[in-house]
C-alpha cells in the first residue's frame, strides 16, 4: 500500500495513453535493427568466385556506356580504363585490379545524420534500416482510389513516416508531386523532409542542379564541415541498365561525391529485358553496374559512403510486366546480399513489394515473400519497406500502414531467441506445474508487455466479434490507422533560424529556376 | 493510509482505478472502508467493484488490456467480493448469480474455460469450477448442489462437442432444465450449435459470456421481483 502523505487520489495505471497508443505508436527515437541471425545465402564461395569472375569480363570486355556525361569517362581514362569513343556516348572497360583498387576506398560502414541525432542511422554490419516506398507517381487511398499524386499526398507520406516507429528513415521521393513544376519540386520535397519530419532523408538526382541545392540545404541545417565529417544526405544513382550510366545519375554523383554525402548505386534490372533470363548472368551485370558507379565515386573522392544496390525483378514474359516476389528474385536478393558482403560493402535491396495494384492477398503474399527474404539475406538498407504497390507505380496509403506490420515483426525476428535462466520460466513451472495455465503466472506478469509484438493492425478477434464490428478487412482497418496517424500527427522541433534559412534559400532558387538561369553560373 | 481521507466520491473512483491496475490488497481495504462509511453492501458493488470491472472490460474488448491484467483485476474484484457475498446474502440483495462450469466428458482442454471462469468472478458471480472431463452426472449434481443459475459447457473437440447435448438431455430428465441457464462456448462451438442442441446461449468469447449472464441475471432478478 502507498503511504503518500496527500488525499489524491493515485491515477490509473496510464489508461488515457494505452488507448491512444493503440494501432502504431510515435517513438522519438529510432531503433534500426541489428539482426543476430544466421544469414541465409545460397551460393557457396565457388558461386560467389564464379559471379566476380564474370563481372569482371563484362566490365572488360563489354564494358560500360557512359552517355552525356564525357567528363565521367576522361576520369575513368585518367585511372587506366579504356575509353572507346561510340556515336552514342563512350564505352569503358576497366580491369578488375583498377576497378577494386578504387572500390577498396568505399567504407565497410557509415552513420548518416539525421536532423534528430537520436535518429542518426547507421549504416552497414549487422544493421538492418527500413525506409518507406520510393518514386511512384501515383497514390492509392480505399476512399479515393488511384489518382496523380500531389505534393499534398507527398508531405502526407512524410509525415507517416515520421509517425511510425517502424521505419528509420524517411527515404526520398515517397511520391512525385505532379502538381509542383518538375524543375523546382526538388525544393518542395526536401523542405518537407526537413520540416515535416527529424528523420535521414535522401536527396534529389534528377539533375545536377538539384544536387547542389540538396548539398546546400543539408549545408543549412547541418552546416557544412558536419555534413562532410558524417554524411547527412543519401542519394539513390540509378544504372541505366543494361550497362549504361548517363549525365543526370552521374551528375547527381559527381556533385554528391565531391561533397562526400553517401550514394546508393542501384542498378534498375527487369530480368528478361534489362538483363538476360539468366539469375547467373543477371548477378553479374548487377555486380558490375554497382561496381563501376562505387569506382566512380571513389575515383572523384575516396572514402565516399556507397551502399551496393540491388532493384533485380524478373519480366512476365507473357505480357512484358515486371512481376514481384518470385522465386527468381528472391534467390537473387540473397546472392546480391552474399556479393556485397563479398566487397565489404553495405547492401540495398528489397522491400514490401508486390505487382498487385491493391492491397490484396496477391500483395499480402508477394510483399511477405520478399519481406522475409529481405530481412533474412542481411540487407542493410531497405529502400520500399512501406507503401509499395503495382510494381513500384503506386504508393498506397492503406498498404503503407499493412507494411509497417512486416517491418514491426521483423524487427522482433531479428533479435532471435533469448537463452538466459530467466527465459527457461522455471519459477513459473514451479508456480503452476502440469495442467492449469500460465497466463497469471509471476513469470508472465514479468514479461508479458514485450514477450510478444503487440499488432497495430492485423486483427484477432474471433470471427463473430469481427463480424458485429463491422466485418472489415484489413484494407478497411488500415484505413483508419492512417488516418488517425495524420490527425494526430505534430511536426518535429526545429530551429526557427534554421526554418527561415530553408525558406529563403527556396525561394530564392525558385526564383531562378523560373527566370530560367541555373545557380552559380 | 491515504484513501481514508478522501471525499464519498473519490473513494470510488480510486476502488476503480486500484481494481483496473490488479491491486487486490488496496481494494479489499477500500471495500472494507466503503461499509465502514455506511454504505450497504449493494452500493460498494455497484458504486466500487462493479463500476470498476465495468472499464476493465471496455478495455478488454478494444485490446487496451493484456490478458495477464485481466485477471489481475479479477483477482482484485474475486478478494473484494469475498468481503461482500455474506452481507449481500444476509440483506436480501438481487443475486449476482451462481455458476457451475466445466469441460465435458472426453474433453481435457480448460484454459479457455478457465479464462470464462476468471471473468465470471470477476464479475461478481459465484463459480464452481469442476475443472475437466465431466460426465452429465457430474454436471446434474453440482447444479442441484449449488441452485445454480447458470451452466456453462466448454469443449475444444469437435469430437467432445455432442456430449453437451447429453448434459442437456440429462437436466431435462432430472426436471432441472427450466431452473438452470445452459451456456456453451469452445472454438468449435457456434451460435448454430447452441440451438441445434438447445442450449440457452453461446458465448463467442470470455467477455460475452460475462454480458450475456449479467443480461440473464437482470432478467431473473426482474422475474422475481414480479412474482
Amino acid at each position: 500500500m502507498t503511504t503518500t502523505p496527500t488525499t489524491e487520489r493515485r491515477a490509473r495505471r496510464e489508461r488515457d495513453a494505452r488507448r491512444r497508443q493503440r494501432g502504431f505508436t510515435f517513438v522519438d527515437a529510432i531503433k534500426p535493427l541489428v539482426n543476430t541471425l544466421p544469414l541465409t545465402e545460397v551460393l557457396s564461395p565457388e558461386g560467389v568466385d564464379k559471379i566476380h569472375r564474370a563481372s569482371m569480363r563484362l566490365l572488360k570486355e563489354i564494358g560500360v556506356l557512359i552517355v552525356d556525361y564525357p567528363r565521367a569517362a576522361e576520369t575513368f581514362r585518367r585511372h587506366g580504363a579504356i575509353v572507346e569513343e561510340r556515336s552514342d556516348g563512350q564505352l569503358v572497360k576497366i580491369d578488375e585490379d583498377t576497378l577494386l583498387h578504387f572500390v577498396r576506398q568505399a567504407p565497410a560502414s557509415f552513420v548518416q545524420r539525421a536532423r534528430n541525432p537520436a535518429k542518426d542511422v547507421p549504416i552497414g554490419g549487422r544493421h538492418t534500416v527500413f525506409a518507406p516506398v520510393y518514386g511512384p507517381p501515383f497514390v492509392l487511398d480505399l476512399d479515393r482510389g488511384r489518382r496523380q499524386a500531389t505534393i499534398e499526398d507527398f508531405r502526407n507520406f512524410v509525415r507517416l513516416t515520421y509517425m511510425s516507429e517502424h521505419l528509420h528513415h524517411d527515404g526520398g521521393t515517397l511520391c512525385e508531386p505532379n502538381d509542383v513544376d518538375v524543375k523546382e519540386r526538388h525544393l518542395d520535397m526536401l523542405l518537407a523532409h526537413i520540416t515535416l519530419s527529424d528523420k535521414a532523408f535522401m536527396g534529389s538526382v534528377t539533375h545536377k542542379e538539384n544536387a547542389r541545392d540538396t548539398v546546400m540545404m543539408a549545408e543549412i541545417v547541418f552546416g557544412a564541415e558536419a555534413i562532410r565529417e558524417r554524411p547527412a544526405v543519401l542519394s539513390l544513382i540509378n544504372a541505366s541498365s543494361p550497362l549504361r550510366f548517363d549525365d543526370r545519375m552521374f551528375g547527381a554523383l559527381e556533385v554528391y561525391a565531391q561533397a562526400k554525402q553517401a550514394l546508393l548505386i542501384t542498378p534498375f534490372l527487369i530480368a528478361g529485358a534489362m538483363s538476360p533470363v539468366s539469375m547467373a548472368a543477371t548477378l553479374a551485370q548487377q555486380n558490375a553496374e554497382a561496381l563501376f558507379g562505387i569506382c566512380y565515386a571513389q575515383m572523384l573522392n575516396p572514402g565516399t559512403p556507397c551502399i551496393y544496390g540491388s532493384f533485380l525483378a524478373n519480366i512476365d514474359l507473357k505480357s512484358g510486366a515486371p512481376c514481384f516476389g518470385t522465386p527468381e528474385g528472391n534467390l537473387a536478393l540473397y546472392a546480391g546480399a552474399q556479393m556485397a558482403r563479398h566487397y565489404n560493402l553495405p547492401y540495398r535491396s528489397g522491400g514490401n513489394f508486390t505487382a498487385s495494384r491493391i492491397p490484396d492477398a496477391q500483395a499480402g503474399y508477394e510483399s511477405a515473400s520478399t519481406f522475409v527474404t529481405t530481412v533474412q539475406a542481411g540487407v542493410n538498407f531497405v529502400l520500399h519497406a512501406a507503401g509499395w504497390l503495382e510494381g513500384g507505380l503506386i504508393a498506397g496509403y492503406e498498404k503503407f500502414v499493412l507494411d509497417l506490420e512486416m517491418c514491426g515483426m521483423m524487427a522482433k525476428f531479428v533479435q532471435g531467441i533469448g537463452l538466459d535462466e530467466e527465459d527457461f520460466a522455471w519459477d513459473a513451472y514451479a508456480e503452476v506445474g502440469p495442467g492449469s495455465h500460465f497466463l497469471g503466472s509471476q513469470h508472465t506478469m514479468r514479461h508479458y508487455e514485450t514477450a510478444f509484438y503487440q499488432h497495430g493492425v492485423f486483427n484477432m478477434d474471433n470471427y463473430e466479434k469481427w463480424e458485429s464490428e463491422g466485418a472489415e478487412d484489413a484494407y478497411k482497418r488500415a484505413n483508419a490507422v492512417w488516418k488517425r496517424m495524420l490527425q494526430e500527427y505534430q511536426p518535429p522541433v526545429l530551429d526557427e533560424g534554421v526554418k527561415e534559412a530553408l525558406l529563403e534559400f527556396a525561394e530564392k532558387r525558385r526564383a531562378e529556376i523560373r527566370a530560367g538561369r541555373l545557380a552559380r553560373e | 493510509m491515504d484513501f481514508k481521507d478522501l471525499p464519498d466520491e473519490e473513494l470510488w473512483l480510486q476502488m476503480q482505478d486500484d481494481l483496473y491496475d490488479g491491486l487486490k490488497d488496496e481494494v479489499v481495504e477500500e471495500t472494507k472502508e466503503a461499509l465502514a462509511r455506511g454504505y450497504s453492501p449493494t452500493e460498494v458493488l455497484a458504486k466500487g467493484l462493479v463500476a470498476g470491472m465495468d472499464i476493465v472490460g471496455v478495455d478488454f474488448r478494444d485490446g487496451v488490456l493484456f490478458v495477464p491484467e485481466v485477471l489481475m483485476a479479477a483477482n482484485a474484484m474475486k478478494a473484494g467480493m469475498e468481503i461482500l457475498r455474506p452481507l449481500l446474502t444476509q440483506t436480501g440483495a438481487p443475486r449476482i448469480g451462481t455458476m457451475v462450469i466445466g469441460t465435458v466428458k472426453g474433453d481435457i482442454h480448460d484454459i479457455g474455460k478457465n479464462l470464462v471462469s476468471m471473468m465470471m468472478e470477476g464479475a461478481g458471480f459465484e463459480v464452481i469450477n469442476l475443472g475437466v472431463n465431466n460426465d452429465a452426472d457430474k454436471f446434474v449434481a453440482a447444479v442441484k448442489e449449488h441452485n445454480a443459475d447458470i451452466l456453462g459447457m466448454s469443449a475444444l473437440l469437435t469430437t467432445t462437442m455432442p456430449y453437451m447435448k447429453v448434459v442437456i438431455q440429462a437436466l431435462k430428465d432430472e426436471g432441472l432444465r427450466d431452473k438452470v441457464f445452459v451456456m456453451v462456448g469452445g472454438a468449435p462451438v457456434s451460435e448454430a450449435f447452441a440451438e441445434e442442441i438447445e442450449a440457452d446461449a453461446y458465448g463467442r468469447d470470455a467477455a460475452t459470456a460475462v454480458d450475456i449472464a449479467k443480461r440473464y441475471m437482470a432478467w431473473k432478478n426482474a422475474q422475481r421481483a414480479a412474482t
